[in-house]
């Protein structure tokens, strides 16, 4: 059951792409769309798009990069790990939790680690994947997408992304240990 | 609130750095100005062109470690090394780190004065009788300030990153906004929006259900439970431009922005297709177990991400800030 549905949604991200762009095309030239010139004319904003989103994502990688760097990271570590020692999630993976939403190379490089070291059918090797497939990198896509279109006052976007991070973190704890704990 | 984030992230950063470093430089842990014994095996002499030898400095475990106050080494260190002696009498040696060279002399390249070497000086080197190997003793050049030189690096290296992650948009951006131009002028957007109306009536209640940005928002968060991130941005950024054409107030957030944001932090994806491949690449057993555990998480997630933003956007400072002031 598990392998079927794992098939055919790889099947269906191999062909997504290509069916969508022939489906819109297609379906556009039918409906006497000037299909190139369409296409051309939406095409042009996405350099627009790009080079707007710069200096946001400048300044948020360079300060989640100084963050990573200093080691700061390994002392918050220090710092939560009795509470999350409560809720029966390994220390080891602390850092993953906290890295997930600021990092996504920083993340997957933790979760490589983590398995070169216990193996990744371990029960840390099964939580730190679970993890990372829990959620997304928060900070980068607050700064992409609120940097398209220049938004600087975010409101509440940051303490919700927040709560989704934690949710997802600590359901992905509750069910590992649930199933293979 | 980004910006307490933002300025956190930077501050705690070099303030850590600055106690790292002042912690290294009272305890000492990479020895600066320490002499150490090492026996080097020659395995090239010095030529007529030049005074150098070519060989390994051979280090028992217990003494690299005793040395470093350390337990990381558990077998004999090997490194090679290149010995040189100028015209004054003074020998020098130059040490390449390679996959196999001990821990912390790694890690004391990547803040050396060439990254990914090692200097020193030699005191004394007394050779054996066939000249194969000799006794030395030698001091490394002196590492200091590491977490300062790393976070310059990586603030270096994260701006060049972002902009390269920016310029590799481009080229897909204008793809998708191109395909999805074509899809809003022969109506098919609408007919998609039209579809899912009760769903996206209750989650974005401020869009106008045949709005355009509707279409976007929907297509984005197919793209990312498929796993097509290079589809989802663009179609992301989309919905976001479209979303902006409905904000009163330029520059500040709007509730169904940050709706959908909280959507695509929550990350909701059917196939977590990076983890899986990591964890066979690890030689898992069964790489795809995470699948199922991975949509509960993502999906807790998403729902947290939602629920928080709706509420939250209720509060009356988050309020106030989209208010537009009269006058």
């Amino acid at each position: 059951m598990a392998d079927f549905f794992r098939t055919l949604i790889t099947a269906i991200s191999i062909v997504a792409i290509p069916l969508v762009i022939l489906l819109f095309l297609t379906w556009g030239f039918a409906k006497k769309v000037k299909v190139y010139e369409v296409f051309v004319e939406g095409a042009k904003e996405g350099f627009s798009v790009a080079v707007r989103i710069i200096p946001y994502l400048v300044a948020m990688l360079v300060a989640i990069g100084i963050f990573r760097a200093s080691g700061a990271m390994e002392l918050l570590t220090a710092i939560l790990s009795p509470v999350t020692n409560l809720i029966g999630m390994p220390a080891e993976t602390l850092p993953m939790a906290l890295m997930r939403p600021l990092s996504g190379s920083g993340s997957l490089g933790i979760m490589t680690e983590l398995m070169k070291v216990h193996g990744p059918d371990s029960f840390i090797g099964i939580l730190a994947s679970t993890m990372y497939g829990s959620s997304e990198t928060t900070f980068y896509v607050l700064a992409v997408y609120f940097g398209s279109v220049n938004i600087r006052n975010t409101r509440h976007a940051v303490p919700a992304g927040i709560i989704a991070d934690v949710a997802g973190m600590l359901a992905a704890v509750g069910i590992v240990r649930l199933l293979f704990g | 609130m980004l910006n307490y984030v933002w300025i956190s992230l930077i501050m705690i950063g070099i303030l850590v750095a600055a106690g790292n470093d002042v912690k290294d430089e009272v305890q000492n842990p990479y020895r600066n100005g320490m002499p150490m014994q090492a026996t080097f095996v020659v395995h090239k002499g010095p030529s007529a062109l030049r005074q150098a030898w070519e060989g390994e400095l051979v280090i028992s475990s217990e003494a690299f470690n005793g040395f470093y106050g350390i337990r990381t080494e558990s077998t004999e260190v090997r490194q090679p090394v290149v010995v040189s002696t100028s015209a004054a009498g003074e020998s020098s040696l130059l040490m390449q780190m390679k996959e196999t060279s001990p821990t912390r002399w790694k890690e004391m390249a990547k803040s050396a004065t060439t990254k990914d070497q090692l200097m020193g000086l030699i005191r004394s080197m007394q050779f054996s009788d066939d000249k194969r190997s000799a006794a030395i003793t030698l001091a490394l050049e002196p590492i200091r300030f590491t977490k300062f030189k790393a976070i310059t690096q990586a603030a270096l290296e994260y701006a060049a990153t972002a902009v390269n992650i920016a310029l590799g948009l481009i080229g897909i951006m204008a793809l998708w906004l191109g395909v999805m131009k074509v899809a809003e002028e022969a109506g098919l957007v609408r007919v998609l929006t039209k579809l899912l109306t009760p769903v996206t009536k209750a989650i974005f209640p401020d869009v106008p259900a045949q709005h355009p940005a509707v279409g976007a928002m929907i297509m984005n968060i197919a793209a990312n439970m498929l796993g097509l991130s290079n589809a989802a941005t663009p179609l992301g950024l989309k919905a976001m431009e479209e979303l902006n054409k409905l904000n009163p107030k330029v520059g500040t957030a709007t509730n169904a922005m940050v709706t959908f944001l909280a959507i695509n932090t929550g990350g909701l994806i059917l196939i977590p297709a990076t983890a899986i491949a990591v964890r066979a690449a690890a030689g898992s057993a069964n790489p795809g177990i995470i699948i199922g555990t991975s949509i509960v998480g993502a999906s807790c997630a998403t729902i947290a991400g939602i629920l928080a933003a709706r509420l939250l956007q209720r509060l009356p400072a988050y309020k106030r800030a989209l208010e537009v002031k009269n006058g």
